[in-house]
């Protein structure tokens, strides 16, 4: 993808990561933690324009599940609230051990896509999250049993390498789909050029989704937009609206991303559109 | 083992929730999820070896 396909006018595919598992409601008392409030964020972010969203599973007082009857209930309640939304689960799960990290690729039905972390990233300062190549293949084996589209989570400019590593080991099905991650520590350095050389090593033909952290969600999307992207945003990367202001839901940094696109010249991707686009 | 600093509880000076959650005594706050299974020395996690907060504290306290 590149900046011709901005030019073309190819809809932008908007992804809301609703809830995450790194910070909960201490960090903005907004963020959806139970299935109820994660399927009600599901169906506003799908309303305001999302058609993928991220989904990771918490127990009832916000602190991390893996299991799958949570997935489960979660995937009922936003098909309960949501319209046609793409459910896509998060295999991420630092420290924890490898069979958990295949708990939420066993619902069923299967998510639609599942994430699939590219390589290691430090958390903390004692503590790595270490997303071996074994484990990035098991995960991606699994997922090919299942159907199940992965969206490959490129933390730094090393993941790119693994990502053309994986291609080396997988045969994967077109399109390659992967997320571009900017932030702070083992993160690539958040500078547009960054962004630029990410794009340029991506295997051909590969879709990009862009993601920065924090302050960086806004720039970063908008950036993504312009160089023929796809876009994601939403409480799990960022818990403000604007410096010194929480946002007040998912949907409103949602609305944000849909009016930058709009604005741009940029159609926002129906879920069935995304559907066609990633050949789910 | 958990985390002798580990505390679960409803609400602080500044914050009220419908759960208990986890509650760091040495930080003096409510801490992220992902950092409460450490506290809770759940998975692979060792708030022992993991938890920046513990360690400092421990290395202040044995001075």
């Amino acid at each position: 993808m590149s900046y011709e396909e901005f030019l073309a006018g190819e809809p932008v595919i908007v992804t809301a990561a609703l809830t995450g598992g790194v910070h909960g409601t201490e960090a903005n008392p907004n963020l959806p933690e139970t299935p109820e409030e994660i399927g009600r964020a599901a169906a506003a972010a799908e309303e305001a324009g999302a058609s993928v969203v991220h989904l990771h599973a918490r127990r009832p007082n916000g602190e991390r599940s893996f299991a799958t009857e949570r997935f489960a209930e979660i995937d009922d309640a936003v098909q309960r609230y949501a319209d046609n939304v793409i459910i896509q689960h998060s295999t991420g799960g630092t420290g924890a051990p490898a069979g958990k990290r295949h708990l939420p690729l066993r619902t069923d039905p299967s998510p639609e896509m599942a994430s699939l972390d590219m390589g290691p990233l430090n958390r903390y300062d004692h503590l790595t999250s270490e997303n071996t190549r074994a484990m990035v293949d098991a995960l991606y084996e699994e997922m090919v049993e299942r159907g199940i589209k992965p969206e490959l989570e490129v933390f730094n400019d090393g993941h790119l390498n693994e990502v053309h590593s994986l291609l080396e080991r997988q045969e994967l099905a077109e399109p390659v789909y992967a997320t571009l991650i900017f932030g702070d520590g083992t993160l690539t350095r958040p500078r547009p050029r960054n962004l630029l050389n990410a794009i340029d090593n991506l295997p051909d033909g590969a879709h990009f989704n862009t993601l920065g952290f924090g302050p960086h969600q806004l720039p970063f999307a908008t950036m993504g937009i312009l160089f023929g992207g796809h876009v994601r945003v939403g409480l799990e990367d960022n818990v403000y609206y604007q410096r010194g202001e929480l946002a007040e839901s998912n949907a409103q940094l949602v609305e944000r991303v849909v009016r930058v696109a709009n604005e741009l010249g940029r159609e926002v991707a129906t879920p069935d559109q995304a559907r066609d686009i990633l050949d789910l | 083992m958990s985390c002798p600093y580990l505390e679960y509880q409803q609400s602080s000076d500044d914050q009220q929730f419908d759960e208990q959650r986890a509650y760091c005594t040495a930080a003096g706050r409510f801490v992220q999820p992902m950092r409460a299974d450490i506290c809770n020395d759940r998975y692979e996690l060792d708030h022992a070896e993991h938890c920046e907060i513990y360690l400092e504290h421990e290395d202040g306290t044995d001075r």
